[in-house]
């Protein structure tokens, strides 16, 4: 553990810097945006799932009074664009991959004339199989969704580590399971949308719900557009939730061509239905996994199958499997690995990134598989957990440094919360406890490789303390509802000794405001905090040099406190913070750039991917109704090592919210897609919880001080989430016998396990 | 098409508008300016865009503007703005129970209809009264509290 820092803000229990804005409605998000001569953009989208294109006729929608634009393969950009796989274009060319994909988009003076305009388009379709199983997808004769990649293999890797075989044959007891995620959204509740404005000049101003500004620009619309990056100005609106889907948004690309193409303005706002099955929902995986331990339960060896399925478009799905495909064996001292993965092309939406970027299904999957291991080898799972951990110091077997681990004591934390010794007594008889642990990356190195020969990851901050001594941090990091706003003005606050309530965090403009790669692999707390502290340090030093002059006394003898500076020892030699800014011409900036730690992996996937890791344990008790197979989370309790907590109250709707989206997730949540099409389109099909359905989340923080972290501080947001579907399919185990290996937890799988631990499989 | 012209008192101000017949009461509201109430699901599940409807909260998404003629509209501006703040949104900014803050006007409606009935309500009536109004961020948790605590701020 790192010196622990005394400190006057950081750690504290105070509201969001912005939340009196949203209280009372004033927030603007994206659609409530209306510049003056905006047309409303919608998309003609694929019907169906597979099929080839054979004629687009737009012509009587062109002619349709009203409509400034249509696009399409006809007249629209055929580049490809892809952040790991270059796959994807604009607008469908040769075929339809999926029930959603563009084969056109119009601009038009209202909506009713914009829809209007699609039912005149023509599209003459030849229907293809459709590829749907991702399990069947190879092999002779299988149907192509991208003609030029064979069996459907958008991806696949082989990572062994040790002598794996040798571990299997010296282990006292192996276990095996095969488990299966479902697709799942993230179901923020405002739709995604972007608005976009051309320029006389050439350039471009984009508004959108995005989760990284600097990305949408850099992948997705200068390549496309063949634009200049730098004329192509990003402005990010507050989203309302994004929880990964609002990271690489399509929606971006539509406003910004149809905006392009008609010289005006345009909204491109997506309705709930497509946004449910058009967008980049949480990957499906298919996850086989074979262990070996001793008799004491220490961890021997792994064997790992994964089969992810992609959808039609890469996007970052590759990332993401390489992500399940590693990330767990992290967590426990791993002798020995082989790993074997593939990820396929299917015809369904793409799948993509939520929270937890893998990991919820890498963490459902190993940790209940580790449960069924410790009944077998009849220790407790809690025991056989702390046998295993990683611990600070240690160096993994993927290469990954561990520089701060909280892990055991989060776990004897959420054990003891849940009354684990007494009621692990209990069980079998519909009410049961459970508990999973998770490792997170924080700061990881995701994107430098991808921009080129640089492996440097930069992100940058300006502070800027005006004529009412007010300060304004700006940040290429982004805040989704999640708090970094806050977390960085506290931050800020703590080094310059300015009152948390002066800070205005705005959204990210890449017109204007530093780099920073935005909010995606638990990067904003470490990597935006450590940039946002640089920046802090450096206004703090030229406000104390410009406060020195006016008080005539040097920097170092000086104390801000309150919105004053004095000389110490002598209080009434002071002034006020915005005097001093003012006696240098009104205003004050710093600045300064904080480079991510970690390193680019090598073609083994072997390296240290990420600046440092996070950790939690969670327990859940639950109760099944045996005759119904209800399942009932009674209580979820949460220890978690976030390095330090910058903001308590923050942390705390971190860990809540992402424990109660779990939970929605591995009970209640399905796109059910059904031979392509996605049946779960609206929020009465698509069902997340309610007031109604959630239990109380009690929480523990532990704080490791990590290292790298700004005041030691880790990611939080993504540990929150890991964890509690494994804790609930392992209190479920523990409430009947039956062991959950597909997700969704549905009453009738419930049931259906029930019923074959009863009738003794 | 049939259109309508539709008077309406929002937050105490009288307005009017022309509408088509298909055109709901949230889009209407917001067509004239009222971007306080949210848009989202279009279908009653989410009630982001809860209202007071001459003094019943409403989903303004499953209603048509020609029918609301004549009504008085409340929507979160006019249960407190930012310089006088309801304690319910006072609470909830202090309690934590606002994230991305997207539903959060939809649950002050909420919220605020249950407290006019019920000054003193307990935990479970609470969960009953906003299970219209779906929060992705904060798991519900955070929200209770705040309506607790804002609550006993309104009996005091």
């Amino acid at each position: 553990m790192s010196e622990r820092i005394k400190t006057r803000v950081v750690g504290a229990r105070l509201p969001y810097v912005d939340g009196v804005e949203k209280v009372v409605g004033t927030t603007q998000f994206v659609g409530d945006f209306n510049l003056p001569g905006v047309l409303t953009g919608l998309a003609l989208r694929s019907p169906h799932p597979h099929a080839r294109i054979l004629r687009v006729d737009t012509s009587r929608a062109e002619s349709l009074t009203g409509v400034h634009t249509v696009l399409s393969r006809e007249n629209g950009p055929a580049a490809k664009f892809g952040i790991n796989h270059q796959d994807e274009t604009a607008f469908c060319i040769d075929k339809v991959r999926y029930i959603g994909d563009e084969v056109a988009a119009v601009a038009a003076v209202d909506e009713a004339t914009a829809r209007e305009a699609l039912e005149l388009i023509r599209v003459e379709y030849e229907l293809l199989p459709v590829v749907d199983d991702p399990l069947s997808a190879f092999g002779e004769g299988v149907s192509l969704v991208h003609e030029n990649v064979p069996n459907n293999l958008a991806s696949q890797f082989h990572v062994t580590r040790g002598e794996v075989d040798a571990a299997f044959g010296a282990a006292d007891a192996t276990f095996e399971d095969d488990f299966h995620t479902h697709l799942a959204h993230q179901a923020y509740i405002e739709p995604t949308g972007c608005v976009a404005e051309p320029h006389p000049d050439g350039r471009l101003t984009i508004w959108g719900c995005l989760q990284s500004a600097f990305i949408i620009r850099t992948f997705m619309i200068a390549p496309i557009t063949g634009m200049d990056p730098d004329h192509i100005r990003v402005i990010q609106t507050k989203p309302g939730g994004a929880f990964g889907g609002k990271l690489d948004v399509k929606a971006a690309l539509m406003a910004a061509l149809l905006a392009r193409a008609a010289g005006k303005p345009v909204n491109f706002l997506l309705s709930l239905d497509e946004d449910l099955t058009a967008m980049r929902p949480r990957m499906p995986v298919h996850i086989s996994l074979q262990s070996a331990f001793r008799a004491d339960g220490k961890l021997l060896g792994k064997r790992v199958n994964i089969v992810a399925e992609n959808g039609a478009y890469s996007s970052l799905s590759p990332a993401i499997m390489s992500s399940i495909a590693l990330r767990t064996d992290n967590l426990y001292r791993t002798p020995t690995v082989d790993i074997e993965a593939k990820l396929v092309y299917t015809n369904i939406c793409p799948s993509g990134q939520m929270r937890g970027f893998g990991n919820v299904q890498a963490t459902f999957a190993w940790e209940s598989h580790l449960d069924n291991a410790a009944v077998g080898l009849g220790i407790d799972p809690v025991e056989l957990r702390l046998n295993n951990y990683v611990e600070t110091g240690d160096l993994t077997l993927h290469g990954w440094k561990i520089a701060s681990c909280g892990v055991a004591d989060a776990a004897r934390y959420a054990a003891k919360a849940i009354g684990w010794t007494e009621k692990r007594q209990q069980g079998g008889k519909g009410r049961g406890v459970g508990l999973a642990s998770t490792i997170h990356v924080s700061g990881n190195k995701g994107f430098a490789v991808e921009l080129g020969p640089s492996d440097k990851e930069p992100s940058s901050a300006v502070i800027r303390l005006d004529s009412e001594g007010r300060a304004e941090i700006w940040s290429g990091e982004s805040d989704l509802g999640q708090g970094s706003a806050s977390v960085m003005a506290f931050i800020a606050a703590e080094v310059i000794g300015l009152p948390v309530e002066d800070f205005q965090v705005p959204p990210t403009d890449t017109g204007c405001m530093p780099f920073g790669f935005g909010a995606f692999a638990s990067r904003i707390t470490l990597i935006g905090g450590n940039a946002v502290k640089i920046a802090s340090e450096n206004t703090r030093e030229l406000l104390l040099r410009a406060a020195a002059d006016v008080l005539e006394a040097a920097p170092e003898e000086l104390l801000i406190e309150g919105r004053e500076i004095s000389v110490k020892g002598f209080p009434a030699r002071k002034t006020k913070v915005k005097e001093v800014i003012r006696a240098v011409g009104g205003a004050i900036e710093g600045s300064g750039t904080w480079y991510a730690g970690g390193e680019v992996l090598d073609s083994k996937k072997y390296g240290n991917p990420s600046t440092t890791y996070s950790f939690s344990t969670q327990a859940a008790e639950v109760e099944v109704d045996m005759e119904t197979g209800i399942v009932t989370v009674l209580k979820v309790v949460a220890g978690h090592d976030p390095g330090r907590v910058i903001n308590r109250l923050g942390s705390e709707g971190q860990v809540e919210g992402g424990a109660v989206q779990a939970m929605s997730y591995c009970l209640m949540e399905n796109l059910s897609p059904e031979k392509g099409r996605i049946r779960a389109d609206n929020f009465h099909d698509y069902l997340i919880a309610t007031s109604l359905d959630v239990p109380p989340v009690e929480h523990e923080f532990f704080e490791t001080i990590d290292p790298h972290g700004p005041y030691g501080a880790k990611g939080l947001a993504e540990t929150a989430i890991n964890p509690t579907a494994a804790a609930i399919g392992n209190a479920i185990f523990h409430a009947t016998g039956a062991r959950l290996r597909s997700l969704p937890f549905t009453p009738e799988r419930v049931l259906a396990a029930i019923d074959e631990v009863r009738s003794g499989y | 098409m049939s259109e309508h012209r539709i008077k309406l008192k929002v937050n105490g101000e009288a307005e009017s508008a022309t509408v088509q017949g298909h055109t709901t009461l949230l889009r209407a509201l917001r067509s004239m300016g009222h971007l306080d109430v949210k848009s989202s699901c279009e279908a009653g599940d989410c009630g982001a865009c809860a209202v007071f409807l001459d003094g019943e909260p409403v989903n303004s998404c499953l209603m048509f503007a020609a029918q609301a003629n004549g009504c008085e509209i409340i929507t979160v501006r006019g249960i407190g703005t930012e310089e006088s703040l309801h304690p319910i949104q006072r609470q909830i900014v202090e309690k934590g129970g606002v994230q991305c803050g997207f539903c959060t006007p939809g649950i002050v409606v909420s919220a605020k209809a249950l407290l006019d009935k019920n000054p003193n309500p307990s935990r479970q009536e609470i969960r009953r009264e906003l299970a219209g109004n779906l929060c992705r961020c904060t798991g519900y948790q955070k929200i209770f509290d705040a309506i607790e605590a804002a609550a006993e701020e309104i009996r005091q």
